[in-house]
């Protein structure tokens, strides 16, 4: 047997080995949960007997999500949540000009304050930060609602957790990007975000008549579109800057008109504010893949006709 | 129903509808509602499928009447519905008394709206777990739930659907009663690889009831009103106190229910639904469902390798 055939023998052995039997250890489970067999290495780390004392750890992430912050160092604590509902006063939304601030206001203070109740409930529960924070917010005439959701994170007995910060963070990264990022050497410092909304200035009536029988830009929504972006653009800059933030990654716009308020125009912008956990950037290093599935050749009737 | 004719609400003689399952269930031959992926993982566990297992349970919602028990709690004096359910008041700082003034305002948990879906569930639950037995299942899989409403009576449909499943060699399960699982296929073997078994599915419901004092309805209506502009109300920015609470309240308790089955175990792949039902202006009905899967670690797992980041060429 050549050496090159004995050492793939031998590859194909050891990942044998290392493979884990899944029927070994379903049995073991359900032997486990029949009474049958004690739980092996019941060891429990601290934030977790700290939890199963009052109830156990619930969680919104999935099994792959779980075992990544594990390969890094973390594990879930509680699902935890933020929410406000802030009143906007009557009045504001179709005469004006340039921002209508008590709206942009209102938004700003419903998400901060939404925020802000989810980083407190993560500290309340012992967790160092909140990954794959969901955010929801709804705009109606006379007031916003806010909601965040997401699962408190802690790191494992005995990692560092790299967290310069006593504040725990807010991050709506997955837990993939976080682990991404984690290895590149950086951290979630916060949720950076920014909205701003706009009066479109109305026409005059001339202007309007002359121009309904033309393919013409309307310059004033243009206008107010980049008015509202530059401030909400700004806000989560600032936003991020305040946090100790360097950058912001994953950053996600939303825009346009609303239903109930023809003449005023919307733009959101938030992300992860990021800084560097360490004193520089690591390279991730990525292996070339070059995947060897067959393309499927799918067949096609028309073929046959000629 | 067959059989029933003389009276629509007895089952019939000749056979029940557990009994008729069971009949299915024994014919030999299975059937599942796994995908073709799921059923391959599920044999490579060593888990065979024996059936598809459902149950249900139509509820009716009651009508409260005034004075009814039910609505123990609504006025401003009470404490609300008992010990460790959740209630607060809302006073009117305008000293008004009027018919048309909210001089106060109240949230309260429901507890009779979430011990009814409670019902509902866990009867639709049971029963699925019933034909599970039958058919001398060791665990369900791959679990559906479905909450329909059937009308604008009040009233809702349970149907809780899975396959059952033998592990291969296996013990029976512990009591008899099967573990069950809303996962299946690859990802509950990933579970069970990293160290933790199905125990059950867990959901609650929690049930916040917002009566609006004057305050909140002025903020939520956003008009104007000489009472909101004499307080601040009405016109500047400002938290919805009373609305925000309830929000927080109704996830808070629904979470609460939730953990408090779940005996130290871990929730996984939980799903935490709010719907609201907008009674008035500020006056509201929040629901949360909060569901998942009981998980026990039954191995301590050590940490895979530090996951390695790959580029795809092609």
């Amino acid at each position: 047997m050549s050496e090159q055939s004995r050492m793939s023998e031998q590859k194909q052995k050891d990942a044998k080995d290392a493979a884990v039997d899944l029927r070994e250890e379903m049995l073991r489970g359900a032997k486990a949960l029949s009474g049958q067999q004690s739980p092996q290495g019941q060891h429990v780390p601290q934030g977790q007997q700290d939890r199963q004392g009052k109830g156990g750890v619930t969680s919104d992430l999935s099994i792959d999500e779980t075992l990544l912050l594990h390969a890094v160092g973390w594990e879930p604590v509680d699902l935890v949540f933020g929410v406000s509902t802030v009143s906007i006063p009557p009045g504001w939304w179709n005469w004006g000009q340039g921002e209508i601030e008590a709206a942009s206001e209102a938004h700003q203070r419903a998400v901060s304050t939404a925020s802000s109740r989810l980083r407190h409930e993560c500290g309340q529960v012992g967790g160092r930060g909140v990954v794959g924070v969901r955010i929801s917010v709804v705009v109606e005439p006379s007031h916003i609602d806010a909601e965040l959701v997401g699962t408190a994170i802690t790191p494992l007995t005995g990692a560092s957790g790299r967290s310069r910060g006593s504040e725990p963070f807010v991050s709506d990264l997955s837990a993939r990007d976080f682990t991404l990022l984690h290895r590149a050497g950086w951290e979630p410092v916060g949720l950076a975000y920014g909205t701003s909304f706009v009066y479109v200035p109305r026409r005059s009536a001339g202007t309007a008549l002359r121009q309904s029988s033309q393919n013409v830009e309307l310059t004033n929504f243009t206008q107010a579109m980049y008015a509202a972006r530059e401030s909400a653009m700004e806000r989560m800059q600032s936003s991020a800057i305040a946090m100790g933030g360097t950058g912001i990654v994953a950053v996600q716009v939303t825009e346009g008109p609303m239903s109930f308020a023809r003449h005023a125009v919307r733009f959101g912008a938030w992300g992860t504010s990021v800084r560097l956990a360490g004193d520089s950037h690591h390279y991730a290093d990525p292996q070339v893949v070059l995947p060897l599935d067959d393309v499927v050749v799918e067949f096609e009737a028309q073929s046959l006709r000629n | 129903m067959p059989g029933s004719e003389s009276d629509s609400d007895s089952v019939s003689a000749e056979s029940t509808p557990l009994e008729e399952a069971d009949r299915r269930l024994e014919s030999g031959s299975f059937s599942s509602g796994l995908t073709v992926p799921d059923f391959a993982a599920c044999l490579q566990m060593g888990l065979r499928p024996v059936g598809l297992v459902q149950g249900f349970c139509v509820m009716q919602w009651g009508w409260y009447s005034a004075g009814s028990q039910y609505l123990r709690g609504a006025n401003p004096f009470s404490p609300g519905g008992g010990p460790g359910v959740y209630s607060a008041s809302w006073r009117c700082p305008h000293g008004m008394v009027s018919a048309e003034h909210r001089a106060w305002g109240q949230n309260y948990e429901q507890p009779w709206v979430e011990s009814a879906w409670a019902q509902g569930f866990g009867s639709a639950y049971e029963r699925m777990l019933e034909e599970a037995r039958f058919a001398k299942a060791h665990g369900v899989i791959g679990i559906v739930d479905r909450t329909t409403s059937l009308s604008d009576m009040g009233v809702t449909e349970f149907h809780i659907l899975g396959t059952a499943v033998v592990v291969e060699d296996g013990p029976p399960p512990a009591d008899g009663v099967p573990w069950t699982t809303y996962l299946a296929g690859q990802r509950l073997a990933k579970l069970v690889e990293s160290g933790f078994m199905p125990v059950a599915v867990t959901a609650a419901l929690a049930s916040v009831r917002v009566w609006a004092y004057c305050i909140t309805e002025y903020q939520m209506r956003g008009g104007t009103s000489a009472w909101g502009a004499g307080m601040g109300a009405g016109y500047g920015v400002q938290e919805v106190d009373q609305i925000s609470e309830a929000h927080a309240a109704v996830r808070s308790i629904a979470r609460a229910h939730v953990r408090r089955g779940l005996q130290g175990d871990w929730l996984h792949g939980a799903r935490m639904d709010v719907s609201m039902q907008r009674v008035d202006e500020g006056d509201e009905v929040l629901e949360c469902t909060l569901r998942g899967t009981r998980v026990r670690r039954f191995r301590q797992a050590d940490p895979l390798p530090a996951p390695r980041p790959t580029v795809r060429l092609g």
